[in-house]
């Protein structure tokens, strides 16, 4: 028996060292300059239904390049609004009915022509699957002469938005089901290959319109995060997004390029007390700890956000008192400052919660001040982010207890208990999905059932108003909202890559990034800069 | 190789082999407790402390710190003691369910062959196969890992007790007393049972090691409970990710660690076997 365990240790031991050799051993592949090997991906997944926009792919909080198709209008890098399938658009007064006019020289890659036809079709496609872009306010497109015509249900001054979020399939032959593995677009790349699991690899579209990349040949490989730096440090790969965690690591012929995203990581603290109310899917909602508003001011000033950062981002983010980013046109100053644990517990003092027990938490009637913290026990910083508020929340009498699973787990709690979110998208219809009451309790939309009649005539007044004059109604109702603390807001995160030094990705250029944002932006300027070097 | 295991020689050449035997079972079961007990007095939300993160082993830090700036050696030694705490769980319960389906096979022809079945059945599925049927079935979490567990292991046990008690059943000491009119449950409990009693308390020792590789297996592959949370199987997969970046402390200590703790485990039954079975002892 002892034998046994001894063998086993022993070939334990020879490999994680065999691991090690492998790991720190050199050996770099060799690919031609106007070739690039990529590790990134939106959230590092593969998509699960292929590369269909009909199904989100180039979507997440807002859009994303999808390399493979065109879509009406794409943004810059100032996040202004750019035309990319659109020569022209009209947006009549009311805020009700875009008109957009589509280039006629534009082909998809099987040859046939992208009319506005195909436009519209895939409009009403993506609305009725649903899985993208939100396009509830749509009620139809429809396509006239060269020209697609939006109609809305309501005056929306956001739907502009959504004008780049969208990638335009052939109506053509579309099957959903089989689209996403040979997707045809018209966008600067087509799909080569697609190994599932493994990779997928893109090749230069010929006939593409617009500004034509320089990279030949796209290979972008899915890795877990540790084989996607042990691919990083043997050479393999030109670019690969990496874990916060590595963000401090160096390697010989690489270097680490950051970002600043909008994407946000929070804690929604459930608004309302728990009166036994379920949501439409049997959901409890509700929480008799944080439905008290003194828990949620008090945990919103008693936290060090930039502590939380330093540790669980590695130094790699940006503060966020309240959700909304820095960089936005909506973008506005906290009233509060954090970090004050004495405020914090007089808050709670004063609302009537006394440690009375002496066990340092909090109660009020006899609860003691506790709840959990769900987080997806796949990201690392959301882990680090639940055990270090619950960690710092002890020191003001609030007992937090972090809980990690899957969505499934998180699922049953998500109104009834903190969640740690990861929001940011450059449409400021975010907002309606994170604090409108009518949303309340729909899926992930306004999961702490902030309840204010004043945010949600804010939203409505914003909505029809012209965009860039909406941006400070927007933020109004941001404000409105975040004033009765129904998140614990902690910072932006970085997206950090380790970058071949023989690459350049021009730093200049890159677009915002959302919640899910990817690198290929500007793959367009993306160049090898040393070309004997690969 | 020499007969006589290391722990016997050497030192303790001068104590004769049951002194000797009882001294290592003594040194173990302490070692064990110890373990147990302080790994049972530290709170599963260890502290974090982001300014020593990454810490490689050193004096203040024996085991070195993790990616949270977590002590490794408190967190090893509370994972421990939770592999510990399933182990007696799933020992006991496996022991007990193991006795009964025994002296359920010795009641008649069609009960033994119904539990023969269940051997075969529950010994033809893969063990870490099971335990994630029966944990997700359980609602996952720790309870659903320390059940299944509990409920996967009796197998081996049930086999040998079963032939055990078949062969009590056949010697001539119960036929007298069938003879003499004793009912079954007298012969169950006043022949059978003292004679396999050291059989089940040996076999509930030796369900131990494989109990905690079992669990320490189910929670490596992310099954039953949080991330955060300090088990030995989670501390494994989540070094994982940071042995690229060289931090092999976080998978060396710990995987090393669980390995003695198996391996006192074994002694510990191997050397209770001795005690029982004298015959075996000469061996």
């Amino acid at each position: 028996m002892e034998t046994k365990y001894i063998i086993g240790a022993i070939v334990a031991i020879i490999a994680i060292v065999g691991i090690g050799a492998v790991v720190l051993g050199g050996g770099n592949t060799h690919h031609a300059p106007n070739e690039l090997v990529a590790c990134v991906a939106a959230h590092g997944e593969e998509p699960e239904f292929g590369f269909d926009p009909m199904h989100g792919w180039g979507y997440h909080d807002s859009g994303t390049e999808p390399l493979i198709q065109s879509t009406i209008l794409k943004r810059d890098k100032d996040n202004n609004f750019v035309n990319d399938l659109a020569t022209d658009y009209k947006i009549s007064d009311n805020y009700k009915k875009y008109t957009v006019t589509i280039r006629d020289d534009v082909n998809f890659t099987d040859g046939s022509k992208l009319t506005a036809k195909d436009v519209a079709f895939s409009y009403n496609t993506a609305k009725e699957m649903g899985e993208g872009a939100d396009l509830s306010s749509m009620n139809e497109a429809k396509a006239d002469g060269n020209k697609v015509v939006f109609t809305l249900n309501k005056s929306d001054s956001t739907f502009i938005n959504k004008l780049t979020d969208v990638g335009i399939v052939p109506e053509a032959g579309y099957n959903n089901e089989t689209y996403g593995q040979n997707p045809i677009g018209s966008g600067p790349y087509k799909l080569a290959q697609w190994d599932k699991g493994q990779q997928f690899i893109l090749e230069k579209n010929t006939d593409y319109y617009g500004k034509e990349p320089y990279f030949e040949k796209i290979t972008n490989l899915f890795l877990d995060p540790d084989a996607a730096f042990a691919a990083v440090k043997n050479g393999d790969v030109d670019i690969a997004e990496v874990q916060l965690a590595y963000a401090n690591e160096s390697v010989k012929g690489y270097h680490m390029e950051y970002f600043d995203s909008i994407d946000i990581r929070g804690i929604s603290l459930p608004t309302e007390m728990d009166t036994g109310k379920v949501s439409e899917d049997n959901v409890t909602i509700g929480n008799n700890v944080t439905g008290d508003p003194a828990v949620r001011e008090a945990l919103n000033v008693g936290i060090n956000r930039q502590s939380l950062l330093d540790g669980a981002f590695n130094g790699y983010g940006n503060v966020s008192y309240n959700g909304v980013a820095s960089q936005l046109p909506w973008a506005f100053n906290s009233t509060f400052k954090d970090g004050n644990v004495n405020q914090a517990k007089e808050i709670l003092s004063n609302a009537g919660w006394k440690d009375t027990n002496g066990d340092g938490i909090v109660e009020k009637n006899g609860t003691p001040a506790a709840f959990s913290v769900y987080y997806n026990s796949k990201a690392t910083e959301r882990q680090a982010i639940a055990v270090a508020v619950s960690e710092q929340a002890k020191e003001i009498g609030i007992d937090i207890t972090p809980v990690g699973g899957s969505w499934d787990d998180i699922d049953p709690n998500i109104y009834s208990q903190g969640v740690v979110w990861g929001f940011g998208s450059a449409d400021p219809f975010e907002i309606e999905h994170q604090y409108d009451s009518r949303v309340a309790h729909v899926g992930y939309d306004n999961p702490e059932g902030l309840n204010e009649s004043a945010v949600d005539a804010l939203i409505d007044a914003a909505m029809a108003q012209d965009l860039n004059a909406s941006y400070s109604t927007w933020s109004q109702a941001a404000q409105q909202a975040t004033s009765k603390y129904p998140y614990l807001w902690v910072g932006s995160v970085d997206y950090t890559y380790f970058v071949s030094d023989d690459l350049d990705i021009s730093n200049s250029t890159h677009l915002i990034y959302p919640h899910g944002g990817d690198i290929w932006g500007n793959i367009y300027d993306w160049k090898r800069v040393n070309e004997t070097q690969a | 190789m020499s007969d006589t295991p290391w722990y016997n020689r050497g030192l303790f050449s001068s104590l004769n082999l049951r002194q000797k035997t009882l001294l290592t079972i003594a040194l173990t079961g302490l070692l064990l407790a110890v373990i147990f007990i302080s790994g049972m007095m530290i709170d599963a939300n260890l502290p974090t402390d982001f300014s020593i993160k990454m810490r490689p082993p050193s004096f203040d830090h024996i085991f070195g710190t993790d990616w949270m700036g977590r002590d490794m050696f408190i967190r090893t030694l509370k994972g421990l003691s939770l592999s510990i705490i399933i182990g007696i769980g799933a020992s006991i319960i496996s022991s007990i369910i193991a006795t009964l389906l025994a002296f359920l096979a010795s009641v008649n022809k069609y009960c033994d062959e119904f539990v023969s079945w269940l051997i075969d059945l529950f010994a033809s599925i893969p063990h870490i196969l099971l335990i994630m049927m029966i944990s997700i079935a359980l609602g996952k979490g720790a309870f659903g890992v320390i059940m299944a567990v509990a409920f996967s292991h009796w197998v081996n046990l049930t086999r040998v007790l079963r032939a055990e008690v078949l062969q009590i059943n056949t010697s001539e000491y119960v036929s007298l007393s069938k003879r003499f009119g004793k009912g079954k449950l007298w012969i169950a409990k006043e022949h059978i049972l003292p004679l396999v009693l050291s059989q089940i308390f040996v076999g509930t020792l030796l369900v131990f090691p494989h109990a905690i590789m079992h669990e320490s297996s189910v929670t490596f592959l992310g099954f039953g409970l949080s991330p955060h949370e300090p088990a030995i199987g989670i501390i494994l997969s989540e070094s994982m990710t940071y042995l690229a970046m060289g931090a092999w402390w976080l998978a060396f200590f710990p995987g090393l660690a669980l390995l003695i703790v198996v391996l006192l485990f074994d002694i510990i039954g191997d050397n209770l076997k001795r005690l029982f079975d004298p015959s075996q002892a000469n061996n």
